[in-house]
């Protein structure tokens, strides 16, 4: 226990944010954040561990990233973060007070009214039937009880034209707008709220690449023009390292690596770190030969203790075989490896056990 | 496929936009789908028809129904066109005041079934865990219910007449269609939509009436207008085996008289035919409109037309 | 130079309904050489999917190729009948879907699938469709033990391979891929184009890749094909389009992608929408988002000028005057 607690604190000081000295109190942390499903029928033993004592910490004023693949459970984290579903383990605390011991409905809404979030589909992130005015004035009525009717809609077309869009576009429907348009509305409704904190999820894989890079700078604008921070969660690393001053590397339900963009980039850590930058970079840069791995998706039913990654891992000792690594510091950054640090000095050749399921 | 529809990116750009007209109100687009599927504008057609004769019977009918005053069974003719009952009074007359009783039920039974399907299948879903399963058990219990043996316990009880014919209608078929109702809700339950809903902390009857239920209207007119169909007969069997009251003026009850009065033996065809036909005629009319509302609802059933053109030589 | 594998010549593909006629490809050719990886580059919306089908042979109704030759061994296949199409159909050119779950029956094996595809087109004993099921998924890199299993036993990744496993069971000359990584992990995606490619180099097919993907097509395809609004914009040699793109929509295009090495440059993307196919246009459909558009673009169209190797769609590379000349006058 002592150990994570002076690796949180470890994180709280190195990470200087773009926002000034770090000993402020982080804006939200989590602390052994878990969550686990049952999956299979009623009587089934098998678990699926989504997320796994998980320890990240968000700034205010900064953009955090997290960068997993499917099967990284990076989704269900942004999904605990805005309460949709309760952890199984672990706290939140927000602004230093765990998010557990808001229970009543005013608390709830405040919490609501602070953390917003952006969905990853804009097709579906609409209900069909109502005008695109709709989230954003429903927004206002329950978290800006202060503002009349007219107030509320003349701050309506205020948030829409403060995230690119004319305020005309408040009374089409969904479908006459297309996915870069409805993405904005989407910043919008969560800028409604006035919030601290927007947990993007995946806000642009669905989008066509030209009009990506419109919604990236939107969320830099908004870091720096509205004093919100924002958790950006994606599988793509080059988006994450457009817009995020800090970048986590989930895998398997947990952190594997934190620290800030161009340190983690330009020098990683971790043996999946670099898997992943392989995967994007020219292969005659990468520092190890993934040549054989093919992207099989981490087991996450049962997997026990031990690293996760160890199948795949061409540096794997027996270590790595039973004892789980935790996020430590190394240098600038946190790494949970047991290995981290001494990649390379004696690699060992033999390929990764392959999986047959 | 669907097409992007070009719109501006940038706040007030000169970029020419798909038109800044709000949507098409839904009643004009829904006229405009009737009058383009002919199975609709026959439907509507017809169930207009009956609505009007349900609403002036005065102006259509040549004779007081009860007026038992003509001579009995007899044939069609000029002055009674389908021939008179038993007791001699017109058919046609009966036919036509019969209509607003009939259409009364049938829509008053169709309304309250389809809500009560509609708020038990959503909050199943929408609520989940023990409650779902605790409800789509009861759910089941009412689909299997046997509905003869049931009626005929009723029926000891219950007074005969109307407002019992509505209570079994409705006990019998609510659960026809909650459990579609309640598998709709379950493949909305995680549309990121009503997981925002969520997120802004709207509460659990806000998300179940205003974002669950406005999206799925056609679901529901199509549930509505197939529960029409079903009423629609039912109700006229049920009369027939004598739940109703035979007094009243609905086509079920004719179709009893009829029978007790041993129309077809005597000859007197058209008093059971008519109530009959007219049955079949609103059961068809639903029916044709309910075909319709799937085509209009689903593109994937529609026709596509293909123009005939001449290819265009290279 | 040796004759093309597959040449598409004016290709044109229109929706015909009652409600719109949308032209959704117009007028693209292009040619394959043997063994050539050629990539066909564009957003949603642009027609790459549809060029594909159509070449292919698989459009249903309404859409229909209303223009254009597409010669393959010496056949026009717009013109060829369904029994000659299915003769040459997977033994001489075979398609991969982008997604498996939309290609492969949930219902069945992969063994009873690829038995389907076998048997449909020659006649073998069980133990040559064996042989030759369990050979092609070890060139895919898949463990022939997985025969038995069904689609939704295998990962997004395998199901993929097993797609192409199928597609090269006759080890056809012309592969057509649309967008077969799209839906894979990026691990996943490298994994499976390098195998891709390796494939190519040894049993020598020739690929057609439709994708999004810039990245993809800047490290595997010898040539790139860039769509816009159903046209071709750009085609070139996969270098010269990236380091000298000439189309403005090209340009846009690659300074789109954010990179993760290198210097970190603001990203400028492309405001706006593509224009709507149903709609009638005028000049180049590219001018309303064009950053560098000129007043004659809006209204003369270009057509595919030549510009040493490569081709563009583009009135910069053209004498812009002699047109003016020939608008007004």
């Amino acid at each position: 226990m002592a150990d994570r607690s002076q690796a949180t604190q470890g994180d709280g000081t190195v990470d200087a944010g773009p926002a000034g000295p770090a000993k402020r109190e982080p804006l939200l942390r989590t602390e052994g954040l878990t969550r686990r499903f049952r999956v299979g029928g009623m009587f089934s033993k098998e678990v699926l561990h989504a997320v796994d004592d998980l320890d990240l910490t968000i700034n205010e004023r900064e953009i955090v990233a997290l960068v997993g693949e499917s099967g990284s459970g990076k989704s269900t984290v942004a999904r605990l973060l805005a309460r949709v579903y309760a952890p199984t383990a672990g706290e939140i605390y927000y602004r230093g007070r765990p998010v557990r011991e808001l229970r009543s409905r005013r608390d709830v809404l405040r919490y609501r009214g602070e953390v917003a979030m952006v969905f990853q589909d804009p097709f579906s992130a609409f209900n069909p039937v109502h005008r695109m005015s709709h989230g954003i004035i429903r927004n206002l009525a329950l978290h800006r009880r202060e503002l009349s009717g007219e107030e509320r809609r003349r701050e309506a077309e205020r948030v829409c034209e403060s995230v690119g869009l004319s305020k005309r576009m408040l009374a089409r429907y969904p479908h006459e707008m297309s996915g870069g348009e409805r993405q904005r509305i989407g910043f919008a409704q969560a800028l409604a709220l006035q919030p601290k904190l927007i947990l993007a999820d995946e806000p642009v894989s669905m989008l066509d690449v030209s009009i990506r890079a419109g919604i990236l700078n939107l969320m830099v604008e908004l870091r720096d023009r509205e004093d919100v921070s924002l958790l950006y969660i994606t599988h793509d690393l080059a988006s994450a390292r457009y817009v995020a001053d800090r970048i986590l590397v989930m895998y398997a339900g947990q952190i594997v690596e934190a620290g800030p963009t161009e340190t983690v980039l330009s020098d990683p850590q971790h043996p999946y770190t670099r898997l992943l930058l392989s995967a994007v970079v020219d292969p005659r840069d990468a520092d190890t030969d993934f040549s054989a791995d093919t992207g099989e998706p981490p087991r996450v039913i049962n997997p026990g203790e031990g690293c996760r990654f160890r199948w795949r891992c061409p540096y794997a000792i027996d270590t790595c075989q039973t004892v789980t690594p935790c996020l430590r510091p190394l240098g600038p950054v946190q790494v949970a490896c047991h290995v981290a640090g001494h990649l390379g000095e004696e690699e060992i050749a033999t390929p990764a056990v392959t999986e047959t399921n | 496929m669907a097409l992007p529809v070009p719109g501006s990116e940038i706040a007030g750009a000169e970029v020419p936009v798909g038109g800044d007209a709000p949507a098409p109100r839904a009643t004009s687009r829904l006229r405009r789908a009737i009058r383009g599927n002919r199975k609709a504008t026959v439907g509507a057609a017809i169930l207009l028809l009956i609505i009007f004769v349900a609403v002036f019977p005065g102006l259509l009918a040549p004779d007081s129904p009860s007026a038992a005053v003509y001579a009995q069974d007899a044939s069609p003719s000029s002055a009674h066109l389908l021939g008179t009952t038993q007791l001699g009074q017109d058919v046609l007359s009966q036919l036509i005041w019969s209509t607003r009783q009939t259409l009364f039920v049938t829509l008053l039974v169709s309304v309250i079934a389809t809500f009560l399907s509609m708020i038990v299948g959503v909050t199943a879903a929408y609520v989940g865990g023990l409650t779902d399963r605790v409800i789509t058990v009861i759910i089941d219990v009412f689909l299997i219910l046997p509905v003869l043996p049931l009626l005929i316990l009723l029926a000891a009880y219950l007074p005969p007449g109307v407002t019992s014919l509505t209570i079994v209608l409705c006990i019998t078929s609510w659960a026809f269609q909650a459990r579609q109702l309640r598998s709709q809700g379950l493949s909305l339950r995680n549309r990121d939509f009503l997981v925002s809903a969520r997120v802004r902390g709207e509460r659990g009857l806000y998300i179940v009436l205003r974002e669950i239920v406005p999206t799925m209207t056609s679901l529901l007119v199509a549930s509505f207008l197939s529960l029409a169909v079903y009423v629609v007969g039912f109700a006229a069997s049920l009369q027939f085996l004598g739940l109703g009251n035979s007094g009243q003026l609905m086509w079920g009850t004719m179709l009893y008289n009829a029978n007790q009065g041993a129309a077809l033996e005597s000859g007197n065809v058209w008093w059971a035919l008519a109530p009959g036909a007219a049955v079949a005629l609103l059961g068809a009319s639903f029916a044709l409109l309910n075909y319709a509302f799937d085509e209009i609802g689903n593109p994937a059933l529609r026709r596509i037309r293909r123009r005939r053109r001449a290819r265009p030589t290279a | 130079m040796p004759d093309p594998l597959l040449e598409v010549d004016g290709l044109t593909i229109e929706y015909l309904t009652d409600a719109a006629d949308v032209r959704a490809v117009e007028d693209v050719s292009f040619s394959v050489g043997a063994g050539e990886f050629v990539g066909v580059v564009g957003e949603s919306g642009c027609g790459k999917s549809t060029m594909l089908f159509g070449v292919a042979q698989l459009l249903s109704p309404p859409g229909e190729v209303t223009a254009g030759r597409v010669i393959f061994r010496g056949q026009d296949m717009v013109k060829l009948s369904a029994g000659e199409l299915r003769h040459m159909r997977w033994r001489d050119y075979s398609v991969v879907m982008q997604s498996a779950m939309n290609a492969l029956n949930p219902m069945k094996s992969i063994a009873a699938q690829f038995k389907d595809a076998l048997q449909a087109h020659e006649k073998l004993s069980s133990a040559e469709i064996h042989e030759r099921s369990a050979r092609v998924l070890e060139m895919v890199g898949i463990d022939p033990a997985h025969l038995k299993s069904f689609p939704h036993q295998l990962s997004g990744g395998m199901r993929q391979r097993a797609m192409i496993a199928m597609a090269l069971l006759f080890t056809p000359q012309l592969v057509m891929m649309d967008e077969p990584t799209s839906a894979l992990d990026v691990v996943a995606q490298r994994s499976l184009m390098s195998k891709i490619r390796e494939l190519q180099a040894t049993l020598g097919f020739a690929v057609i890749f439709v994708t999004h993907d810039m990245h993809v097509v800047s490290r595997y395809c010898d040539r790139v094909l860039v769509m816009y609004a159903g046209q071709v914009v750009e085609s070139a040699a996969t270098e010269n389009i990236f380091e000298r793109p000439m189309h403005p929509y090209s340009r846009g295009l690659i300074d789109a992608f954010p990179t993760v090495t290198g210097p970190r440059r603001e990203l400028v993307g492309i405001p706006g929408s593509p224009p709507d196919l149903a709609e009638p246009m005028s000049g180049c459909r590219f001018q309303p988002r064009c950053p560098v558009a000129m007043p004659v673009c809006a209204e003369v169209e270009p057509e595919l000028y030549a510009v040493d190797s490569s081709e563009v769609r583009c009135l910069l590379y053209t004498d812009v005057d002699r047109l003016e000349r020939r608008a007004d006058g």
